[in-house]
């Protein structure tokens, strides 16, 4: 495997499911119905399946069991909605193990999953960040690594030669090694799912945001989700923390380190209830 | 063990492991004459981050999670004179400034208990950008610590 059959492949990935992307839409217009969206949803019973199981997880603490779409569209706000469908289809992109980055399907999964949350806590510091843009792209922002791994595998000695003794992050060693970073792979697949510009660009620069700009707040809410999560030790493979910290980040932002334990200590309860989201990875 | 988390053993069968420490500090003591161990995955330094946090869950921090480690471990007959203690993990990102660097606190928060109460630590494996997973068994009091990409050894 390399590089340019990656690339090829890509080309042959699968769209993202388009009853998905209706709902999407749907539960955005001002038009639309919250049926609307059940008549779009309900043909797909995977989707339909996680749907029920995202809605009943502690996370989102509905009391009572919700055994329909019907009921859960009824019950939920839509940025909530929007959330539990998103959940409730990625979910599928993470279900192989990694060989390269040294990844259980179930690391990866717990990886996204608690980098969204993460991510979302920290936009409360952010005033005027898109939530549920940021929610999205820290769900997807390492689904390149899916692609990415077996090349991964078969180059590791050769990247890790220079994360050990030239002082490269391990995105850098992807870069100089084969050309291009799971970031890169992750936002082009966005491109080819058709998701929002600004959510492919903080696909794209989650791992290196922009310097100098300081608008783009959705890319620098998922890095800093990113960091966090893995400081935190979960799903962090043989990537270790070969991450760059950038200060001026936090410092932008009137954050110190005070800040990301307070983050850390109120991501912690909610991870307790995300459990049953965990186990459908 | 997730991350948060203490756990007391007196069953010579049993083996505590705590995956993926990062920059939270793996805790793990031992006392061979009734062989009674324990482990303790903290995630930061200092309860003074929040009280009730601390309170339903000691095990977050390390100024409340050391002290609770050793106290299960003398419920069940071990003797503080006669632990072996080991440490681990306080990982931090690439990052001269230490802006992010959480698991120098951590390992500082231990360093500087220990002082205060006289522990000596028998091993220990900090700091670097690895990411360490340990277990700890329970009969023999080995420990045995993985590093991802660099494979496993006693610690
Ligand atoms: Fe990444
Ligand atoms: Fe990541």
């Amino acid at each position: 495997m390399d590089i340019e059959s990656i690339l090829k492949d890509l080309e042959q990935l699968p769209p993202f499911p388009t009853v998905v992307a209706q709902a999407l839409t749907l539960l955005d217009s001002p038009d639309s119905s919250a049926m609307d969206v059940v008549k779009v949803v309900q043909y797909d019973q995977a989707i339909t399946a996680n749907v029920l199981k995202v809605c009943n997880s502690a996370y989102f603490g509905l009391p009572g069991k919700v055994s329909s779409l019907r009921e859960a569209v009824i019950r939920l706000g839509n940025k909530q909605l929007k959330e539990i469908i998103l959940t409730g289809t990625v979910v599928k992109y993470y279900k192989n193990a990694m060989e390269g980055y040294a990844l259980s399907k179930h690391d990866l999964w717990k990886h996204a999953i608690s980098t969204a949350i993460i991510s979302r806590i920290i936009s409360k510091r952010f005033p005027g960040v898109d939530e549920g843009a940021v929610f999205t792209a820290g769900l997807l922002h390492d689904v390149g690594k899916t692609i990415l791994d077996s090349v991964v595998d078969e180059y590791f000695n050769q990247m890790f030669a220079l994360v050990g003794e030239k002082g490269y992050s391990f995105t850098e060693a992807e870069q100089e090694v084969l050309g291009l970073d799971h970031a890169e792979i992750g936002a082009r697949m966005g491109e080819l799912w058709g998701f929002p510009k600004e959510i492919v660009h903080a696909i794209r620069f989650h791992h290196a945001p922009p310097e100098g700009d300081e608008s783009d707040l959705v890319t620098q809410v998922v890095y800093l989700g990113n960091v966090i999560c893995l400081m935190l030790g979960i799903g962090v493979g043989r990537q270790g923390l070969h991450v760059r910290g950038r200060d001026e980040i936090l410092e932008q932002h009137g954050m110190d380190i005070n800040d990301l334990q307070v983050i850390m200590a109120g991501f912690l309860d909610e991870y307790q209830k995300v459990q049953d989201i965990i186990d459908l990875g | 063990m997730d991350i948060s988390d203490l756990k007391v053993s007196n069953n010579p069968d049993v083996t505590l492991v705590t995956y993926s420490l990062g920059s939270c500090i793996g805790l793990a003591v031992w006392d061979p004459e009734v062989r009674v161990g324990g482990m303790l995955h903290y995630m930061l330094p200092d309860s003074s981050i929040s009280q009730e946090k601390a309170k339903a869950n000691p095990a977050m921090f390390a100024d409340t999670g050391i002290p609770a480690l050793f106290k299960a471990c003398y419920k069940l007959g071990a003797q503080k004179q006669r632990m072996i203690v080991k440490v681990a993990g306080g990982a931090q990102l690439m990052d001269e400034s230490g802006f992010f660097n959480i698991g120098k606190r951590n390992y500082a928060a231990l360093r500087k208990m220990f002082w205060r109460n006289k522990v000596m630590v028998a091993a220990e494996d900090i700091g670097g950008m690895v990411n360490r997973t340990i277990r700890l068994n329970i009969g023999t009091g080995e420990l045995i610590m993985k590093v991802s990409g660099k494979g496993e050894g006693l610690l």
